[in-house]
């Protein structure tokens, strides 16, 4: 803790960190743009996007502009927007909850999502007029609602003072929803189907076009307002709930708006790219390193924290083995655990 | 008057924690709340915070009724220590002495060199000077109970609610506690376990079984008597020649 005492949160001083975190951001979707298991050179990616964004006319080779403008742009956009939500649904559930482990995945609101998924997609419950979307928000919102109904019951629940009790139903319901998930997936899918929806389980970009951008975009910004939004109150709930509605936050309020958010941000980032681990429980904490507990710093640190760490595990599950596209979730993993240790580590060695 | 209760009473599934308590405190008045363990003083203090919904009667701020007023608003006019809050964030002194400023700013609104101020001057209030950057892991018990103090006090509230606030001090931070919340232009509601310190409020309350079983002067309320009906201990007054200040000392009834 260096930072000068006096006006160290005047906005004049810190005006520049929004762009910054823009030019940052973009330049990461930009690499991410670049790379790829074909390699095309950079004045290529450059022209294509100039003449689909600004409308110049390179003739370029429909095949590249293809790659680059269906492929590799929405797949970028969709990885910076699904690891900003799950990494700011990780933060919002670790500060409310109070518990360093709470992470989309531990309460289940992941599990629930898939759960259903499958049976909109596999079972057909619903006959087709329900999106798969849809069917994982249903699963996502059910599953923490029973987590929360057996957390409370059990005497800790989600408003209470103890937390250990959510963490344990959480582990309790993620079994039953995975369990139900296999279960669907053995009793009414076929081989081909079964492959391709245990690639999707473990987080698969391959099928993201434009139309998911188009929801998974919206829906991460949304879930950054709020987040920022509330940068204060989650601040208050350092010293937990009663704490907090002495400082004056309607704690309530705040908790459904923040973790119903937090329930919709999973279920529709599940919905697109599958159950990709690692991204909620560990970018917070990472973020936390770098910037320190309070949230009007940890917010946007944390959403790009997790966007960028996503575009990179993507394109590593492109590139790492040639030929081959790896599940995103396996590189999430294989990356995200060494480099935790390593904060954790060094971590250690803070005051 | 300045916080009153009428018939408050908070039971869970049917036991009755608190109830029946009327009480009305002035404006700069400090109340002292004392009675053994599980009395109930600390729900008492919670439910005149907001924190807690009464399930009979209510609380009413400046004539106002505190459950028709917006979480925000009772916050910039009642702060409430509570016991023992801790947390594992790696949070600094600072950062918690900060956190009083909530109630005061909007979502979106920027820190401003008069909340600096007020940091500032509460953690001078609370002989934190130097401590600013420490983190919360590194202090003491008596240390994180003066940040505490520190963080309500940058919450500049017209109520002061502080359940024990002298536990885990040492007696040259328990005087300065006391006095500086005498000294503060605040009314206040203490919980204590400390009768002597119980003696130099400006009224004293006894809570026993829930019920306010007494009201008034410290003089009046704390007699040998209900000292030993309410703590089961003999209480004997002794004076100090030196300035005439009278004290308690305390044994077990035989």
């Amino acid at each position: 803790m260096t930072i000068a005492t006096a006006g160290r949160h005047s906005v004049a001083r810190l005006w520049w960190r929004w762009p910054a975190g823009l030019v940052a951001m973009a330049a990461t979707v930009f690499a991410g743009t670049c790379i790829g298991e074909t390699p095309i050179p950079l004045s290529i990616v450059v022209q294509t996007l100039a003449n689909k964004v600004l409308g110049a006319a390179y003739p370029l080779d429909p095949i590249d502009m293809g790659i680059i403008w269906n492929y590799r742009l929405p797949r970028a956009l969709v990885a910076a927007s699904c690891g900003a939500g799950l990494a700011l649904s990780g933060l919002v559930l670790q500060s409310l909850l109070r518990n360093a482990l709470a992470d989309p995945y531990l309460l289940g609101i992941s599990a629930g999502a898939s759960t259903g998924a499958v049976t909109v997609t596999i079972a057909g419950i619903g006959g087709g007029a329900v999106s798969m979307s849809l069917g994982a928000f249903a699963g996502a919102l059910t599953a923490f609602l029973l987590v929360a109904l057996l957390a409370r019951a059990a005497g800790g629940g989600v408003l209470a003072r103890g937390t250990g009790q959510i963490i344990l139903a959480g582990i309790a319901g993620s079994q039953l929803f995975n369990a139900l998930t296999s279960f669907i997936i053995a009793k009414s899918a076929n081989a081909e189907q079964a492959r391709g929806i245990m690639f999707w389980l473990l987080g698969n970009l391959s099928g993201v076009r434009w139309p998911d951008v188009s929801l998974a975009v919206p829906i991460a910004v949304t879930g950054l307002i709020a987040c920022v939004w509330h940068a204060r109150s989650l601040d208050a709930f350092a010293f937990g709930a009663d704490s907090a509605a002495s400082l004056g936050i309607p704690v309530r309020r705040v908790q459904v708006v923040l973790i119903g958010l937090t329930a919709l941000v999973t279920a529709v980032m599940v919905s697109i790219v599958g159950s990709i681990g690692f991204v909620g429980l560990v970018i917070p904490h990472a973020a936390r390193f770098v910037v320190g507990v309070r949230h009007g710093r940890l917010v946007p640190a944390t959403a790009l924290t997790g966007a960028a760490f996503l575009i990179v595990a993507d394109v590593l599950s492109r590139t790492m083995i040639p030929g081959q596209v790896l599940p995103i979730g396996v590189i999430t993993a294989l990356v995200g655990a060494p480099a935790f240790a390593l904060i954790l580590l060094r971590g250690r060695r803070r005051p | 008057m300045m916080l009153q209760a009428r018939n408050l009473g908070w039971s869970v599934r049917r036991l009755p924690i608190v109830h029946g308590v009327d009480l009305a405190v002035r404006e700069g008045e400090t109340l002292g709340l004392v009675g053994p363990n599980g009395s109930g003083k600390s729900t008492l203090l919670r439910l005149l915070a907001g924190i807690l919904k009464p399930t009979s009667g209510e609380v009413t701020v400046e004539g106002k009724p505190l459950s028709g007023l917006p979480r925000r608003l009772a916050a910039q006019k009642i702060a409430y220590l509570e016991q023992q809050a801790d947390t594992g964030e790696a949070i600094t002194v600072r950062d918690v002495v900060e956190l009083g400023r909530t109630p005061w700013l909007a979502s979106l609104q920027p820190w401003s060199d008069e909340d600096d101020r007020i940091v500032a001057g509460a953690l001078a209030d609370a002989d934190l000077r130097g401590f600013e950057n420490r983190f919360w892991a590194t202090l003491s018990g008596g240390e994180k109970q003066r940040v505490h103090l520190a963080r309500a006090l940058a919450q500049r509230p017209r109520i002061l609610l502080l359940d024990e606030p002298t536990n885990h001090l040492d007696v040259r931070h328990q005087l300065s506690m006391l006095d500086l919340v005498a000294a503060l232009p605040v009314t206040s509601i203490i919980a204590l376990h400390d009768l002597n310190q119980a003696l130099t409020c400006d009224r004293v309350g006894v809570m026993a079984g829930g019920r306010l079983v007494a009201l008034g002067s410290p003089e009046d309320v704390l007699g040998v008597e209900r000292i030993a009906e309410v703590f089961g201990v003999r209480a004997s007054m002794v004076v100090d020649p030196a300035d005439g200040t009278r004290i308690f000392r305390l044994d077990h009834l035989r």
